[in-house]
């Protein structure tokens, strides 16, 4: 049995970069990767993306930053980070010494700290791709400002395109009109690929206190609560554009994963649930393998985009 | 060692109205667990609730593997874990956090606990006493509830030895008043100062006013912070205290924000800032 289960090829390519399976884990939702390690062997996993990196360290947004709301969670971390050069130091060569592909993601306030990190991470050895975030809610500038407007996500992705060779990965706010029309304008800035969704602006309030119940007063809103959007996002932009998807929104097994695959969604990041349950990824990858070997499935990427409509 | 675990409910004890013991069989917790540390229960299948509940250990047998937890049921995440049976297994992360600094020389203690304070405490005053290092006779617990009936543990507590003082806020035990009234009162007839080390849990408002006391009177307080927390790993920045570094580095005074999950729950009272 073990040997017909490693007849089935899990990998999947986004340009030139080979990943060993379609799980990835999200940004903000897995530190800097040493915070799991003790609890299974990161090897396992597709990726890691990192928490976002910027060019100076961020101390976030006062608490209360996060609270439960049902089936999901609002947080308002507001890129709470420790900077790139503190980054490379000291967070890099920890995640190098796995085997699996690591994504940094990067966030600014202005295009110029976009590529002042990028410029930083461009000596830095051990990262094989970027993931930009022009979607953060949480953030007074830049941030979600950048991914609103498709000619700012244009211009912030095309000058970060002519500052690196990393592959990139435009990750996208679901806070938008039309996230198609952003997701076609990094394409053409030269993204590799889209990663979507952030998470949706949202409040909670305590009626006896009559207070909102984050310090920021909104914030993003994650968990299953938000899957049937970010479905649907995944599907829509998996429609409009040519470069791979990589589908985000409350996925907490491998019927969910499935579900975005057949959406469209090349690979699949792991966000909130990694909270719930830290071997959420893990449980995915076996669960993938154990449907595509129930299924007679040789290779997973086959499903992709295979949703069927109509008869 | 942090461990995942499924672990089975040996034992659910209805100890008043609203508070709840609960015993798992968990080596790895019952071996691994200091008094501070807590550990962080699913409560649920369903994604509502959705995120873990974080429980300070209550109590630990090495030698039947078991760690206890207690609790008040405030919510639906603590009603539904009051209605766990004994033999359902839940899904455990632990032993998280850092732990009380226990001082190795002979000086006074002072545990000073307000209502579900007691838990940490309870498991950091049998830990005193069983590592004889200290003197049960240097060790005072001033413990305060709302009323009489809410107390817990007050057989433990006199098996344990060690001198206890009761309040209660309307009078019906002990001193009338808050825990930190009686601590205040108190003070210099238990030999509180600075060479003393200072343990206290409790509501988020006496944690204020223990801060603000031990900053007045420079005291050493450690104190077990109690908040939300996604994680409970350090990876979210979710569940964050205001902390201001007391000592003469570059970086004191500089005011920051701390992980209660990794960097605490136990925090020196002096160097954080609560609301």
């Amino acid at each position: 049995m073990q040997e017909r289960l490693s007849l089935i090829d899990l990998k999947v390519k986004i340009g030139k970069i080979i990943f060993k399976n379609s799980v990835l884990v999200a940004s903000g939702t897995f530190g800097y990767g040493e915070e799991y390690s003790e609890l299974f062997d990161l090897n396992r996993l597709g990726g890691i993306i990192t928490k976002s990196v910027t060019l100076n360290p961020r101390e976030g947004n006062p608490p209360p930053r996060t609270c439960e709301t049902p089936s999901g969670m609002l947080n308002s971390i507001g890129l709470a980070n420790i900077g790139i050069e503190k980054f490379i130091q000291e967070k890099l060569p920890f995640l190098r010494k796995f085997n699996t592909r690591i994504i940094v993601n990067v966030a600014g306030s202005t295009v110029d700290e976009y590529l002042q990190v990028v410029e930083k991470l461009n000596r830095a050895k051990g990262v094989d791709m970027l993931e930009i975030n022009i979607s953060c809610p949480n953030v007074v500038e830049g941030g979600m400002v950048f991914g609103s407007d498709p000619e700012c996500a244009f211009r912030c992705v095309k000058s970060i395109r002519k500052a690196t060779d990393y592959p990139l990965v435009t990750k996208l706010t679901p806070n938008v009109r039309d996230i198609g029309e952003i997701a076609l304008a990094v394409e053409d800035a030269g993204s590799d690929c889209v990663s979507l969704i952030n998470t949706l602006v949202g409040m909670a309030i305590d009626s006896k206190t009559k207070k909102p119940l984050l310090a920021n007063i909104t914030g993003g809103l994650s968990g299953p609560a938000i899957k049937p959007v970010a479905l649907a996002m995944v599907w829509k932009v998996a429609q409009k554009v040519k470069i791979p998807v990589v589908g985000i929104g409350g996925i907490t097994n491998t019927e969910d994963a499935l579900e975005f695959l057949l959406a469209g969604a090349s690979l699949i990041q792991v966000g909130t649930s990694n909270f719930i349950d830290p071997q959420t990824a893990i449980k995915i990858i076996e669960g993938l393998k154990n449907y595509c070997k129930g299924n007679k499935i040789s290779k997973i990427k086959s499903l992709i985009g295979k949703l069927k409509i109509g008869d | 060692m942090v461990f995942q675990k499924k672990v089975k409910l040996i034992s659910s004890e209805k100890l008043t109205s609203d508070l709840f013991r609960l015993r798992f069989f968990c080596p790895e917790v019952a071996k691994g667990a200091k008094p501070g540390n807590f550990a962080h229960i699913r409560i649920s299948q369903n994604t509502t609730p959705l995120l873990r509940r974080a429980f300070s250990i209550f109590d630990v047998d090495l030698k039947k593997k078991t760690f206890d937890i207690l609790f008040k049921v405030v919510g639906l995440g603590t009603k539904i874990l009051s209605e766990k049976k004994k033999g359902e297994s839940l899904d455990v992360l632990g032993p998280l956090g850092n732990s009380f600094l226990i001082s190795s020389k002979e000086q006074n203690l002072v545990l000073v606990a307000g209502g579900m304070g007691i838990a940490p405490l309870m498991f950091l005053a049998s830990y005193l006493v069983k590592s004889e290092k200290i003197k049960r006779e240097k060790i005072s617990f001033l413990y305060g509830e709302k009323t009489k009936n809410n107390f817990v543990c007050l057989g433990q507590l006199k098996k344990l030895g060690v001198k206890t003082v009761l309040t209660t806020e309307d009078g019906t035990k002990g001193f009338k008043g808050k825990v930190t009234d009686l601590f205040l009162k108190r003070r210099i007839k238990l030999g509180i100062g600075k060479n003393c080390f200072i343990y206290s849990c409790g509501p988020q408002k006496m944690m204020k006013k223990m801060s603000e006391l031990s900053k007045k009177y420079d005291l050493f307080c450690q104190l077990s912070l109690e908040t939300h927390m996604p994680c409970g790993l350090g990876a979210c920045f979710g569940c964050v205290v205001k902390y201001i570094k007391n000592d003469t580095t570059p970086l004191a005074g500089q005011a920051t924000y701390k992980r209660i999950c990794v960097d605490g729950p136990i925090f020196d009272a002096r160097e954080v800032e609560l609301d």
